[in-house]
């Protein structure tokens, strides 16, 4: 057996792991599972791929870092897509899921997420077309790294990205003041409020973080595989399965059970046909359910 | 004496036309323990809710130090200086001790948070020595100990408490109670509602008891306790002999 698939899955794992933990936050705080989340991704793929085009517009073109297909324009396009698909957010919860919300039927903001994933996702086919797009049109060479497996030079430097931004929001999550209310909230909201936590500041900053966390995941499957306005549509099964094989509200596990799912996805590719692939998240998603509904790091509901 | 919270002719409940509070009016004056008795049903829970900001208020004021804070949404009211201690699930079970202090409202980001948070473990040597495991490994009594230490380190005015005897056992409730005595000395206000009647009443210095959404009879604690009547009547159980 080839063992390329190992890389294969730790990457594309990785990424599923990033946009997962956006899933798993807003399900937990804001208690709705957002079906529009994968096209925050896209969205952001398609943001820094404009900003990237301004930039180079403005100081012409310019060379990549080392080894990698690209350079600093890039990393600027992709800080500032973060924001602003964070912005984005924030703008789609104040149009539309706040006012639904508070009408206090869970049913309905979900719905409405899947109307917003729609919209979300003709209006960039409109604008961009479905042709797929790339950040460079350089061709890496994929280098030997032992054991049959070889990697390029994005790769390693994206997991890495990927690694510190994970290790961050885990401890900004622990150890910050917004972090430990955020946490406070999603366990009992009403108690949230007695204590003082103003929850439309615990809203924010979860929409703030979720799309700029979709964001990054976005840009970085643009740069390792390419922008489609279905990118995100294509992550948003994996991204699920692996919020709950981790145990909602959990971002360790959301981030562990993403590689598991990643994995699982390149093993099933080499064993029993890449058409399989997208059932692998679909088969965990279900098996998980059935057998332990609250994850490897959830907590049962009281 | 001068009120520190007052409560005039207040009107409140969860749906339009089904008023559970109907023009219930009570004061607390400063360093007082003010306790609200009555039936089950009678709205004691919903006023304290009310008082808070939890419950929609559709008439009547409520004044804290001579200002009005009728229906200010309920996270700022601890800024206000008022505190409330929900009957029960008053703590975050994942979060440790220590960050269950942390997440109270208004308190200064570390390190000047500390000297706050340390008096509190002072004042509950059981908390310190669990500080950094989760709240939910606590027993009942230390739950409630945890719900009154974050609700006094923002250095509220007036404290509410909504049954903290609920669910305890007998040895508890008196070691809770003879806490709240403790922290009112340090000038604090309580506003005390409960069913256990007879230790409520043994450390307040005035009662209400609650009919019907309104209040009744105000009285001393202790002559509200020699009243047959109204311990027959009101209170749900037989005077102590």
């Amino acid at each position: 057996m080839n063992l390329q698939f190992l890389a294969d899955g730790l990457i594309t794992g990785s990424l599923i792991g990033l946009g997962a933990i956006g899933v798993t936050l807003t399900y937990s705080i804001l208690r709705f599972s957002n079906f529009a989340h994968g096209d925050l991704m896209a969205w952001g793929a398609y943001a820094a791929l404009t900003l990237l085009g301004l930039i180079s517009a403005l100081v012409g073109s310019v060379a990549p870092i080392g080894v990698l297909s690209f350079g600093w324009p890039l990393i600027l396009a992709a800080g500032l897509s973060m924001a602003l698909v964070g912005g984005m957010a924030l703008v789609l919860d104040w149009l539309l899921f706040a006012r639904l919300r508070a009408k206090g039927q869970a049913i309905i903001v979900v719905m409405a997420s899947f109307g917003a994933s729609m919209a979300l996702r003709s209006l960039l086919e409109f604008i961009f077309t479905s042709k797929p797009a790339y950040f460079s049109r350089a061709i890496q060479m994929a280098m030997p790294v032992g054991l049959g497996i070889r990697v390029t030079p994005d790769q390693i430097v994206l997991l890495l990205v990927t690694l510190a931004l994970v290790v961050a929001m885990h401890l900004f999550m622990e150890r910050s003041q917004t972090g430990r209310e955020m946490r406070a909230y999603s366990q009992n909201p009403a108690l949230a409020r007695v204590v003082g936590i103003d929850v439309a500041r615990i809203v924010r900053a979860t929409w703030m973080i979720g799309g700029g966390l979709a964001c990054a995941a976005g840009v970085m499957v643009g740069i390792l595989v390419q922008i489609r306005p279905l990118m995100g549509l294509d992550m948003l099964l994996p991204m699920f399965a692996a919020a709950i094989l981790g145990g909602i509200g959990s971002i360790p596990g959301a981030v562990l059970a993403g590689l598991i799912i990643g994995l699982s996805e390149s093993a099933a590719v080499q064993l029993v046909g890449a058409e399989w692939r997208a059932g692998v998240a679909f088969a965990i998603l279900m098996g998980v359910l059935l057998i332990r509904p609250t994850g490897l790091f959830g907590v049962a509901e009281r | 004496m001068t009120a520190i919270l007052q409560v005039r002719d207040l009107v409140a409940g969860y749906e339009p036309g089904l008023d559970i509070v109907r023009g219930c009016s009570i004061r607390a004056d400063t360093q007082e323990i003010v306790v609200i008795l009555g039936p089950n049903g009678a709205g004691k829970s919903s006023l304290i809710k009310a008082i808070a900001g939890l419950v929609p208020v559709t008439g009547g004021q409520v004044l804290l130090d001579g200002q009005d804070i009728t229906a200010t949404p309920a996270h700022l009211m601890v800024r206000r200086g008022l505190a409330f201690v929900p009957q029960t699930d008053n703590i975050f079970p994942l979060l440790t001790v220590e960050e269950n202090l942390r997440v109270a409202g208004g308190l200064p980001p570390r390190p000047e948070s500390a000297p706050r948070i340390d008096p509190m473990f002072a004042l509950f040597p059981d908390l310190a020595r669990q500080r950094r495991l989760p709240a939910g490994s606590l027993s009942g009594g230390q739950r409630q100990m945890l719900a009154v230490a974050r609700a006094l380190i923002v250095h509220p005015r007036v404290l509410m408490l909504d049954e903290p005897s609920a669910g305890l056992s007998p040895k508890f409730v008196e070691m809770v109670f003879a806490r709240l005595a403790e922290i009112r000395r340090s000038g604090l206000t309580i506003v005390l509602v409960e069913q256990n009647a007879k230790a409520a009443l043994s450390i307040g210095d005035r009662a209400y008891v609650l009919v019907e959404g309104r209040a009744a009879h105000e009285g001393p604690a202790r002559s509200l306790w020699d009243d047959p009547v109204i311990a027959e009547l009101y209170l749900g159980q037989r005077r102590a002999s």
